[in-house]
C-alpha cells in the first residue's frame, strides 16, 4: 500500500459522488476545449487562407463589427505606387445569413485581382467578367447550402445564379461565396466601397521594408491600419473579441467546476472527520492530511480533465459537421490546447482542495475521535 | 523532536504537575490539578468512576489535546510545548482505544501500515513489518479482511498491532477490553501484558476491571478530576 493507494481508495469508495463530480468538471473542461478550440481554429483558418492566396499585407479599417467598416475603393490606387508593392487588389467581405446557413462569408473580389488566382473550378465555371451577376461557391459552402451549378442563391434581396463550385485550398475559401466585387457592391448597396485592400510585396522584400510599407500606408489612411498577414489574427478586433469571449465563458465553466469540486471535497472531509482524527492520533502530520485531501482533489481534476478533453474533442468533431460551423472554421484540436485544458483541470482540482484540505488539517484529534 | 533523557530524569517517562483541563470555557473541569510520575517499564493502571477524567488524562499524555494549565513532560520535555506533536504520537506513543478506531475502508494489513507512512520504511518493508506484527497478535491469517469482517477481539488485536507500528516506548490503552466479552477481554489483556513484558514498553492502562488493575505494578486512583492519594481508604 502506498500513500497514493489511500488517496485513490477514498475516491473509489464513493463511486456515485466521484462520478458526478467528474461529470461536472469534465463538462466544464469540455466547454473550454470547444470554445477555445473554435476561437483558435477560426484564427488558424484565416491565417491559412491569407497564406494560400499569397497575401502579404492586409489593409482595413480599425473599427467595425464582425467585419471591418467599409472605406472608399480609391485607396488601392494610392497604395499601388508605394515601394515594394508588387500587386494590390480590393475586396468587399461580408458575413451574411444565407438561406439555411446562419453565417457565411461573402467575398466580393476585384475582377482580375490575384485573389482569384488560386481558385480552381471543380464543377461549372468562374464568372465571365466583372459585371456578370453570378457567384461561385466553395465546396464546403456548396454542401451546406446544397447547391450545384444551375441553382440560384439568395443574397440579401437578390437571387443570383450559381455558376461554379470551387476549391480554394483553405477552409475559409471553401466555405465562402465568391463573386465579383462590383456585383457585391451593388447588391449590398456599397457602391464604390470596399473593406480590404490585399497587398503582395515584391519577392525578396525584408521584414523591415514590409514594416516601412505598413507605416507609409498608415500615413495615407490614418483611420485604418496595415498589417503583415501573419499578424492579422493577433491584432484584429474580431479575433480579440472571439478570444476574450471564449476565455471568459471558459472561466465561468472553470469557476463552476471549482465550486463543484470544493463542495465534494468539503463533504468528503466532513464525513471523514473521525477517520482524520484516527490518522492524526496515529501520528500523521497535519501536512500529510492536507496533502492527502489536495491529491485527492487534484486527481479528481486530472480525471475530469482527461474526460473533459475527450468530451470537448468529440463535441468539436460533431460541431465541425454542423451547417452553422462547417466551412467557417476548422476547430483547432492542437495538443497544446488539450494539455492546457488538462492543466487547467488539475489546477481547478488543487484550488478546490485547498480550503477543504486546510479545514481537515486543523481538526483536533481528540474531538475528531469522539465524533 | 524529543530531547534525549537527561541524567536527572533518566527513568521518569511522564511527570505531571498540577495538570488541569477544562472544557467548554471552564464549564467542565475534567482534570483539577493532577500530579504523578511514571517511570520507564512500569505498568500503571488508572482506575476511577466514569467521567473522572481518565480518558482526558490519557489524551494529554498522547498529545491529542492540550492541558489548560499545569505542566506535563515526556522524558523531561514539555508535551504541550512540543514543536512536532505528530512525530511524538507517531514514534513514541502507541494508542489503543476502547472503540478500536480502525479505518473501515482498509483491510487488516493496510490498517497496521497506516502509521508507518511517518517512518522511513519502503513499501515492501512496511508490508513485511505489518505482517510480522499481525503474526505476533495471531492474526496473520486475516490480512485481507476488513474490520467489519472481524470480531471485537480481533479488531482490538489489529489495533494493538497498529499501535506498535513505529516501535513506540509507551503504550497508552484506554479501556481496551471495555467493548469485549470476557473471553476476548482475557485474550486481549494477555496480549497486552505479553507485549509489556517482552518489549519492555511502559504501559498505562485505563480499566474498570479490578482483576486487571491487580496485575499492574501500580494503580493511580482518580476521582472528580483528581488523583486519590494512595494512603486514603478505598471506597
Ligand atoms: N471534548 C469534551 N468537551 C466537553 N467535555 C468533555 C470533553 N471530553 C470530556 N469531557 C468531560 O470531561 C469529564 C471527564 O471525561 P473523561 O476523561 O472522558 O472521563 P473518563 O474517561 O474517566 O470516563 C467528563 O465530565 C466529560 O463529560
Ligand atoms: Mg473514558
Amino acid at each position: 500500500m502506498t500513500f497514493f493507494t489511500i488517496v485513490v481508495r477514498s475516491l473509489v469508495r464513493r463511486p456515485v459522488r466521484t462520478g458526478l463530480t467528474l461529470v461536472g468538471i469534465s463538462i466544464g473542461i469540455a466547454a473550454v476545449v470547444a470554445l477555445v478550440g473554435m476561437a483558435w481554429g477560426y484564427e488558424k483558418s484565416i491565417v491559412r487562407q491569407l497564406d494560400v492566396i499569397g497575401i502579404d499585407v492586409v489593409v482595413s479599417n480599425m473599427s467595425g463589427g464582425l467585419m471591418p467598416k467599409v472605406f472608399d475603393e480609391s485607396l488601392e490606387e494610392k497604395i499601388a505606387p508605394l515601394p515594394k508593392v508588387a500587386a494590390t487588389t480590393s475586396v468587399l467581405m461580408q458575413m451574411l445569413s444565407i438561406e439555411d446557413a446562419p453565417m457565411m462569408m461573402i467575398s466580393g473580389r476585384e475582377w482580375g485581382g490575384f485573389t482569384w488566382d488560386k481558385i480552381s473550378v471543380i464543377e461549372g465555371r468562374l464568372p465571365h467578367n466583372a459585371t456578370e451577376r453570378a457567384v461561385v461557391i466553395g465546396r464546403l459552402a456548396a454542401e451546406v447550402l446544397k447547391k450545384k451549378p444551375g441553382d440560384t442563391v439568395q443574397i440579401e434581396a437578390d437571387e443570383l445564379p450559381v455558376v461554379g463550385i470551387i476549391d480554394g485550398q483553405a477552409v475559409v475559401e471553401n466555405g465562402a461565396i465568391i463573386l465579383s466585387l462590383n456585383v457585391l457592391q451593388e447588391i449590398t448597396l456599397n457602391e464604390g466601397k470596399v473593406n480590404f485592400v490585399d497587398i503582395r510585396v515584391t519577392p525578396g522584400t525584408t521584414k523591415q521594408e514590409v514594416t516601412a510599407l505598413c507605416d507609409s500606408i498608415k500615413e495615407i489612411f490614418p483611420e485604418g491600419r496595415a498589417m503583415v498577414a501573419s499578424e492579422v489574427v493577433g491584432t484584429s478586433q474580431g479575433f480579440r473579441v472571439a478570444r476574450a469571449m471564449s476565455w471568459s465563458t471558459s472561466l465561468l465553466a472553470i469557476i463552476v467546476g471549482v465550486l463543484g469540486v470544493m463542495n465534494t471535497m468539503l463533504m468528503t472531509v466532513f464525513e471523514r472527520t473521525h477517520e482524520i482524527g484516527i490518522l492524526l492520533a496515529v501520528g500523521w502530520k497535519r501536512r500529510r492530511i492536507m496533502l492527502m485531501v489536495l491529491l485527492e482533489s487534484a486527481l479528481l481534476g486530472l480525471l475530469g480533465g482527461v474526460l473533459g478533453v475527450a468530451l470537448g474533442a468529440l463535441g468539436l468533431k460533431i460541431l465541425e459537421t454542423t451547417p452553422a460551423i462547417r466551412g467557417l472554421l476548422e476547430p483547432d484540436l492542437s495538443p497544446r490546447l488539450l494539455l492546457i485544458s488538462i492543466a487547467i483541470a488539475v489546477v481547478v482540482g488543487v484550488i478546490s482542495g485547498l480550503y477543504p484540505g486546510w479545514r481537515s488539517s486543523r481538526l483536533s484529534p481528540s474531538l475528531a475521535l469522539h465524533g | 523532536m524529543i530531547a534525549p533523557p537527561t541524567s536527572q530524569t533518566g527513568d521518569i517517562v511522564f511527570e505531571a504537575r498540577q495538570l488541569a483541563k477544562e472544557f467548554d470555557g471552564g464549564q467542565v473541569a475534567a482534570l483539577r490539578g493532577v500530579d504523578f510520575q511514571i517511570r520507564e517499564h512500569e505498568f500503571v493502571a488508572i482506575v476511577g468512576p466514569s467521567g473522572c477524567g481518565k480518558s482526558t488524562l490519557l489524551q494529554m499524555l498522547g498529545s491529542l489535546d492540550h492541558p489548560t494549565s499545569g505542566s506535563l513532560t515526556y522524558r523531561g520535555a514539555s508535551i504541550p510545548g512540543m514543536p512536532d506533536p505528530s512525530a511524538y504520537r507517531a514514534h513514541h506513543i502507541g494508542f489503543v482505544f476502547q472503540a478500536f478506531h480502525l479505518l473501515p475502508t482498509f483491510n487488516v494489513v493496510e490498517n497496521v501500515q497506516i502509521p508507518m507512512f511517518e517512518g522511513g520504511l519502503s513499501r515492501t518493508q512496511r508490508r513485511e513489518r505489518a505482517v510480522d506484527l499481525l503474526k505476533s497478535v495471531g492474526l496473520d491469517h486475516r490480512l485481507g479482511h476488513f474490520p467489519s469482517q472481524l470480531s471485537g477481539g480481533e479488531r482490538q488485536r489489529v489495533a494493538i498491532a497498529r499501535s506498535l507500528a513505529n516501535r513506540p516506548s509507551v503504550l497508552l490503552a484506554d479501556e481496551p477490553t471495555g467493548n469485549l466479552d470476557s473471553e476476548n477481554a482475557v485474550h486481549v489483556m494477555e496480549l497486552i501484558l505479553k507485549l509489556h513484558r517482552e518489549l519492555g514498553m511502559t504501559l498505562i492502562l485505563v480499566t474498570h476491571d479490578p482483576s486487571i488493575a491487580a496485575q499492574a505494578s501500580r494503580t493511580i486512583r482518580m476521582k472528580d478530576g483528581r488523583v486519590v492519594p494512595a494512603d486514603s481508604p478505598h471506597p
